[in-house]
């Protein structure tokens, strides 16, 4: 079976997920998923940020992903109680629409001693994407080759993504590439990438990466849907073009298009809001899934993909 | 039960069994060879697999349990050998298998190319898994594939093994890519995708031989072009697999032949998938294959059932290149066309109609009606009531016209809109912002469009766009019906946005037509030769008649020739051959021009070739009496003879002559040099005239001795032969890079004002020498003799009549 699939559900790289969107001049808790870290859920409900506050403001003012490492000392409002949660690192992902921020989507990591895995913020800089920041877990020796890599366009994962416009989930990252980083990315038991374009104003191209490990994963279900009006017509549609799951195998089907409209379930949810959403323990989530992530991405002038994941 | 055996366990017996096993599961002892070590698997997601956005196991369509489950008898990884039909027996590597039903599905075997070094290590084809892996195992940093096939599979072999890391060229021997399924637009912006994608692509590239020792190491092109290789994957195509049908003598065309049930020329023998050929036609797609497997199902369960083929559509597997083909795209009388490009988003559209019916879709960019119009072509649906708003699709509402301003709208600010003073969109679109809202406030803030004036429309268009509806540009005639833009605008977004081919100029420009027409075809053609002499090809098919003959028509359908005579001076060998070649082709007129040469009159087309032989042969070359170019260098005698010569008239003409010959301009380019101010070469009435005095050389410009006849202007005056030289040819590079199509000098001066044209080619030296030195550049391409090339008895065959009707007609 592919690679993420696991007989027993090992705990997922990414614990705790939230949307902040703008309201007013400052960016409020849309939706989020704690689990079972109340502290933190507490401290983050009562929050909201001004431009250039905390880490989703940061992630606002600077349009641009943000990955905060260490939270002691930092300008993460929430620090004492995320440490508290156990909580060590975590991304923040602004969604803009064209000039418009529509949301910040933040993720947070735990238990990272032990964990495999990366997020990655690339950056184009002189015609290639660079590691602009990280967070590696417990993967050293790959974060180290990962800052020395660079792809061009059309090449790698990132490269991939940044050629295309298009977010993409890659297999056996660690066997068959033309780069270092593929075989250190092997070694690192690194074994399943999504990718994704994060569109930002004034045109720099960032692309992040969530690379999963076999044992330890980002998540356990991975799904891209295609939504630009190019391809699937107008109205509000969304195809799944890739996807696995660790319960499923496989949820692409090259022969029977698997579509869903506007308000249609989560996915319809965020194509009809145009904003992430995050979702807790809930019937509405594939059996055996505690919580869903589901990101879009807007390109000229439209939402053109949701990535969404589960854990 | 009754025994079949299945030879080949690829996707069309995959699918066979599958409707076999749900119908009947009982009817059958089944057992299954294969050549491959493994069952069904879904071959066309192989590319994905290639590029690593999936794996093996998930393109999986039966394993081991599903056989199992079935009580299917897996012969995995063991080839058959020989049919025994007389005892309906299979023979494979470990013994023979009765049958009492045979289905085979042997599928195909890729093509190779028969060029020396084939068979080196490190050159394999597309096909199954085990290529696949031959790919992904080769991608080691740094490491080279060349690609050899720009179709389907090639395109996408290009696009995972880059993915991977490597550096891939593709090599297509046609004149685009994927050129059985998409026209020349399509093919342009597929190949733009691949290109930004860091895949060099490399058309009308044909493979002489695939180098290397004791592995591959690079492929040698018939144009000696050569290019490094670790890996050559082939993927020009495929040919049905029928060896075991033939050892068994079973009726076989170019597949092995079956009947509307599939069945072969033994009633116990079916075939199906890419082995079988059914009414002449072969599969390759496998939307028909899994139509067979039904038919074949049916069949095996005596159940009625008839196979006929339908359209097929196409679709490319590299994410991000979005592109869809279905039904007849290909020319044809009585079909018609409809065309969709929005430049700025990357979209074409072309449907094709045939009577009230859809016939044929390419999409790029935007395929969500692809399914709809497939539809359409599939049930050949009239679609008399829909013609007008078709293109727009099922969802149309209103309907959205072409936006000729999205070219510009597309530009970024960057790009240069006035060349002459180097002024950038951003810095218009700034002035208009700060308040510039005409044309006059732009000129004066900018510099933009306050020179040679070529520009105006542009500019008008970027204010157009940055003012809304506030402002309204002035209404130039458009180039022709297939296009909104005027020439002088296709001429710099020709400039700007680095458009090298005529479909990249229609693509990004929006074209409105599919190929153009008479009227903007040669203009382009001529604007790509004068824009970008290296990289762009000639199209002989966008010229006019007797460009392309090279040969100015008669009214009686016989062509004129004229040799060059450089400066009006001949020789009396030269006039032997030319009173040779009169005789030998019975020439009914033999004239002397005002262009100080000779003519031969009423020529037959099929004559052309030889008598262009024969004339080369005493030395001379084409007059190019027929160009958009140098026709004629006029001279008087100068100092050689004249009592009045003040210098080398004769010697100067001459050497202009052989600087300017055989380059192209957007209209005829006339030349005087007299000796003295007397001028007798009548040198001030051409499109450059040189008058020669004791002090140097006055050369004066933009004259006209026709519809219009005009004195030519003072452009400067200089004291050496070689100042003038370079100083007309640096003026008329000047020309070929500005004017526009069929405008004389003289029109073209008017235009831009002659004090521009000074300051392009007299005040500024710098200037000067560039162009000069582009002219040179351009000369190195396109300074040669069409009838040496054209005279060639491999290129005869072209100038031979159709048919020879008068005959028929005598008798």
């Amino acid at each position: 079976m592919i690679d993420i699939a696991l007989d027993k559900p090992a705990p997922t790289f990414i614990a705790v997920a939230e949307v902040w969107v703008p309201r007013e001049g400052r960016l409020v808790l849309s939706s989020g998923d704690y689990g079972d870290r109340t502290a933190f859920a507490a401290a983050s409900g009562s929050e909201s940020f001004a431009r250039g506050e905390g880490l989703p403001g940061k992630a606002w003012a600077e349009a641009r992903p943000v990955v905060l490492k260490d939270f002691a000392g930092s300008y993460l409002r929430r620090a004492a109680s995320a440490l508290a949660d156990g909580l060590t690192s975590a991304l923040a992902i602004p969604v803009f629409n064209g000039t418009v921020l529509k949301a910040v989507l933040v993720v947070f990591c735990a238990g990272d001693a032990d964990h495999m895995g990366a997020i990655e913020v690339w950056a184009e800089h002189e015609g290639a994407l660079r590691l602009n920041d990280g967070y590696y877990g417990a993967a050293k020796d790959f974060e180290w080759v990962s800052q020395h890599a660079h792809f061009a366009k059309g090449t790698g994962l990132p490269g991939g993504v940044w050629a295309s416009n298009t977010p993409m989930l890659m297999r056996d990252l660690g066997k068959g590439y033309s780069f270092i980083r593929a075989k250190s990315a092997g070694e690192a038991g690194l074994t399943t990438g999504l990718g994704l374009p994060v569109p930002v104003p004034g045109g720099a191209t960032y692309v992040v990466t969530l690379l999963s490990a076999k044992g330890t994963p980002i998540a356990r279900r991975f799904e891209i849907w295609d939504a630009r009006p190019t391809r699937v017509g107008p109205g509000g549609q969304a195809i799944l073009i890739d996807g696995i799951c660790a319960r499923e195998g496989r949820l692409w089907n090259d022969e029977t298009e698997q579509r869903v409209a506007v308000w249609q379930g989560p996915i319809g949810r965020v194509l009809g809001s145009g904003e992430p959403l995050v979702l807790g323990r809930s019937a509405v989530l594939p059996a055996g899934y505690d919580q869903m992530v589901a990101l879009p991405i807007h390109q000229g002038g439209v939402l053109s993909h949701i990535v969404a994941w589960y854990c | 039960m009754q025994k079949l055996v299945i030879i080949g366990a690829g996707m069309a017996s995959g699918r066979a069994l599958e409707y076999l096993l749900e119908a009947d599961p009982a009817a059958y002892k089944i057992t299954l060879f294969n050549a491959e070590p493994r069952g069904n698997y879904n071959r066309i997601m192989l590319s994905p697999v290639l590029s690593g956005e999936k794996s093996y196991e998930e393109i999986v369509t039966h394993d081991a349990d599903w056989y199992a489950a079935r009580g299917v008898d897996c012969r995995f990884g063991e080839p058959v050998v020989r049919i025994d039909r007389t005892n309906k027996v299979v023979y494979s590597t470990s013994g023979g298998v009765p049958y009492d039903k045979l289905l085979l599905a042997t599928g195909s075997a890729p093509f190779i190319i028969p060029v020396s070094g084939k068979d080196l290590p490190g050159v394999c084809t597309y096909r199954d898994l085990d290529d696949t892996e031959k790919m992904i195992a080769a991608a080691k940093p740094g490491a080279k594939a060349v690609v050899i096939g720009g179709g389907l599979l090639g395109l996408e072999a290009a696009a995972g093994m880059q993915l991977r890391g490597m550096h891939v060229t593709v090599i297509h021997l046609m004149g685009h890519l994927m050129d059985r399924q998409l026209d020349p637009a399509a093919s342009y912006l597929l190949q733009k995708a691949l290109e930004a994608r860091g895949i060099k692509v490399h058309c009308k590239g044909a493979t002489k031989a695939i180098l290397g020792t004791d592995k591959v190491e690079a492929v040698a092109l018939e144009d000696g072009t050569i290019y490094g290789a670790d890996l050559v994957c082939m993927a020009v195509g495929i040919r049905p697999e029928v060896r075991l049908a033939n050892d068994a003598h079973l009726d076989v065309g170019r597949g092995i032949t079956v009947s509307d049930q599939m069945v072969t020329s033994d009633p116990d023998i079916l075939a199906v998938g890419e082995c079988v050929e059914h009414n002449k036609q072969l599969f390759g797609l496998v939307a028909p294959l899994y139509d067979q497997a039904k038919i074949v199902a049916a069949t095996l369960l005596a159940k009625p059932a008839a196979f006929r083929p339908v359209q097929t559509a196409t679709k490319l597997k590299v994410t991000g290149c979005d592109l869809f083909s279905a039904g007849d795209f290909a020319d044809g009388p009585g079909r018609e066309d409809i065309v969709f490009r929005n430049p700025g988003r990357g979209i074409y559209k072309r449907l094709v109609i045939e009577g009230d019916h859809l016939i044929g879709a390419v999409l790029y960019g935007d395929t969500a009606d692809g399914a709809w119009f497939f539809g359409l072509i599939k049930d050949a649906t009239n679609i008399t009531e829909m013609r007008d708003t078709l293109i727009f699709g099922p969802s149309f509402q209103g309907g959205a016209s072409v936006d000729p301003m999205a070219a510009v709208a597309a530009l970024p600010p960057s790009a240069e809109i006035c060349g002459c003073n180097g002024v950038c969109k951003g810095k218009i679109v700034d002035a208009v912002l700060a308040g510039a809202n005409s044309l006059d406030l732009v000129r004066g803030q900018t510099k933009a469009s306050s020179s040679c004036g070529t520009c105006t429309g542009l500019v008008e268009q970027v204010m157009a766009l940055t003012l809304g509806g506030s402002f309204v540009v002035n209404t130039n005639p458009p180039m022709c019906k297939c296009t909104d833009h005027t020439h002088e605008d296709v001429r710099l977004l020709i400039k700007t946005m680095v458009l090298k081919s005529i479909p990249a100029v229609m693509q990004e420009l929006g074209w409105k037509t599919v190929g153009g027409c008479a009227s903007c075809r040669p203009a382009l053609n001529y604007y790509l030769i004068s824009d970008w002499p290296l990289e762009y090809q000639d199209d002989r098919q966008s010229r006019f008649v007797n460009e392309r003959n090279h040969a100015n028509i008669q009214k009686d359908g016989t062509y004129s020739v004229v040799p060059r005579m450089w400066g009006g001076v001949t020789t009396p060998t030269e006039l032997r051959a030319i009173a040779d070649a009169a005789d030998k082709y019975n020439v009914p007129m033999v004239k002397v021009t005002g262009g100080q040469r000779i003519d031969l009159l009423g020529v037959k087309k099929q004559d052309l070739p030889a008598m262009w032989a024969d004339l080369n042969a005493a030395g001379m070359v084409s007059g190019h009496a027929y160009s958009k170019g140098l026709r004629t260098v006029k001279t008087c005698v100068g100092t050689e003879f004249c009592r009045f010569g003040t210098q080398d008239s004769t010697g100067l003409g001459i050497r202009l002559e052989k600087l300017l010959w055989g380059s192209w301009s957007p209209a005829k380019v006339k030349l005087g040099v007299s000796g003295c101010p007397r001028n007798c070469a009548e040198a001030t009435c051409k499109d450059v005239g040189v008058v020669c005095v004791d002090s140097g050389y006055e050369i004066s410009v933009a004259g006209a001795a026709g519809m219009d006849v005009r004195e030519t202007e003072f452009l400067c005056k200089v004291a050496t032969e070689a100042e003038v030289m370079e100083v007309i040819a640096a003026f008329i590079q000047s020309y070929r890079e500005n004017a526009r199509y069929l405008h004389r000098i003289y029109k073209w001066v008017a235009k831009v004002g002659l004090d521009w044209c000074k300051a392009q080619v007299v005040d500024d030296l710098a200037n000067r020498r560039a162009l000069y030195d582009r002219f040179m550049v351009s000369q190195s391409i396109y300074q040669v003799d069409p009838w040496a090339e054209l005279a060639r008895p491999d290129q005869r065959g072209q100038w031979q009549p159709m048919a020879d009707l008068s005959l028929e007609a005598a008798e």
